[in-house]
């Protein structure tokens, strides 16, 4: 048990280095584009941005096998049709079947 | 006129408890690979305090992997704090599609509020639009920040790898939560063109970079800079 308490310093430096630079980046944006009022063009990009980032998020795992390419097709056709929740349990037996199968 | 349009504002502790249901399917994907990390930690020599305020004080999934990886290998503290900065480089782009929701809220609040924005936050934040009050962010925050906490550390006392989360399809549970997310940002046809350009960069960075998340900022610039082109196309053809 004390062995789960040691602290080790040299994480602990590191750990709050990490810390904050990753807070930097979480109030870096609010701040920066308050400051610097982005045009037509820009807006349209930072529009355009969630959904981009959503998609470079699940591409490379969702197209990483056919079972799991064939699980997101199927929870896409569904995700507007049905609550959240439904829409990710149907889309985890889905995963799992398809891998047992493909 | 219908029932649904005559709204009453819910109060702030109705607010937060709809944060913490929407966050519920989320946190069922994300315990398992909380005592992923906890486990990965102990082989790499953290102890079980290590690693609960790397959890407590970065809160950041993806960046912590990294970060505990590159800690087992002995890399040097910057290079660790380095790939923490570049995994985590992308806030910088969700935070800003928040902008407006945080106007008017005082500096030192939306730091505060700020300091919980992970990939999930971000995107539940987002889906909630103008409606978004600070009882829900918290309400989301909070469920997520205890669940993550207490599974690390539960990983790391534990030790030894418990479980593959891939065995049971849970590694899946982001993919579908972030396809659900992103079904909400369909605007028609229009948002197609975007979307595939982010999708063919981010599969094309994936594949040449080993790990590390830069494939979501290549995707992110190249959605973003089809969108402009989008815009800049339509301007003209109005001003014609």
């Amino acid at each position: 048990m004390l062995e789960s308490l040691h602290l080790d310093w040299s994480v602990f430096a590191i750990v709050l280095g990490g810390a904050l630079v990753t807070w930097m980046t979480r109030i870096g944006g609010p701040w920066l584009i308050a400051r610097v009022r982005p045009g037509r063009a820009a807006s349209a990009a930072l529009e355009a941005t969630p959904g981009a980032v959503l998609v470079a998020l699940v591409a490379p795992a969702a197209l990483s096998r056919p079972s799991d390419a064939l699980a997101a097709a199927f929870v896409c056709l569904i995700a507007r049709r049905v609550p959240m929740v439904v829409a990710v349990v149907a889309g985890v037996v889905a995963v799992v079947l398809l891998r047992r199968l493909l | 006129m219908s029932m649904d349009s005559i709204t009453i504002p819910a109060s702030p502790r109705q607010e937060f408890a709809v944060g913490v249901v929407h966050c519920l399917p989320i946190v069922a994907g994300a315990v398992p690979f909380g005592f992923l990390l906890g486990s990965l930690a102990a082989k790499a020599g953290l102890s079980a305090l290590d690693m609960g305020l790397m959890s407590a004080l970065v809160f950041a999934g993806s960046s912590q992997f990294v970060a505990v990886e590159l800690l087992d290998k002995g890399s040097a503290g910057l290079a660790v704090v380095g790939a923490i900065l570049l995994v985590n480089l992308r806030h910088l782009l969700m935070g800003a599609t928040l902008e407006p929701r945080f106007r008017g809220i005082p500096c030192a609040r939306a730091g505060l509020a700020l300091f919980f924005m992970t990939d999930e936050q971000w995107a539940l934040a987002l889906r909630r639009g103008p409606e978004l009050t600070l009882a829900y962010w918290y309400g989301v925050a909070a469920t997520l920040y205890l669940a993550w906490l207490s599974s690390t550390v539960a990983g790391t006392l534990a030790g030894a790898l418990i479980a593959d989360p891939t065995a049971w399809g849970l590694d899946f549970t982001f993919i579908a939560v972030f396809l659900c997310l992103l079904a909400g940002f369909w605007r028609g046809v229009g948002s197609l063109p975007p979307w595939l350009a982010s999708a063919a960069a981010a599969l094309a960075v994936h594949a040449l970079s080993s790990g590390g998340t830069w494939h979501i900022l290549a995707g992110a610039l190249a959605g973003g800079s089809v969108a402009a082109l989008q815009a800049k196309g339509q301007g003209r053809a109005q001003d014609a």
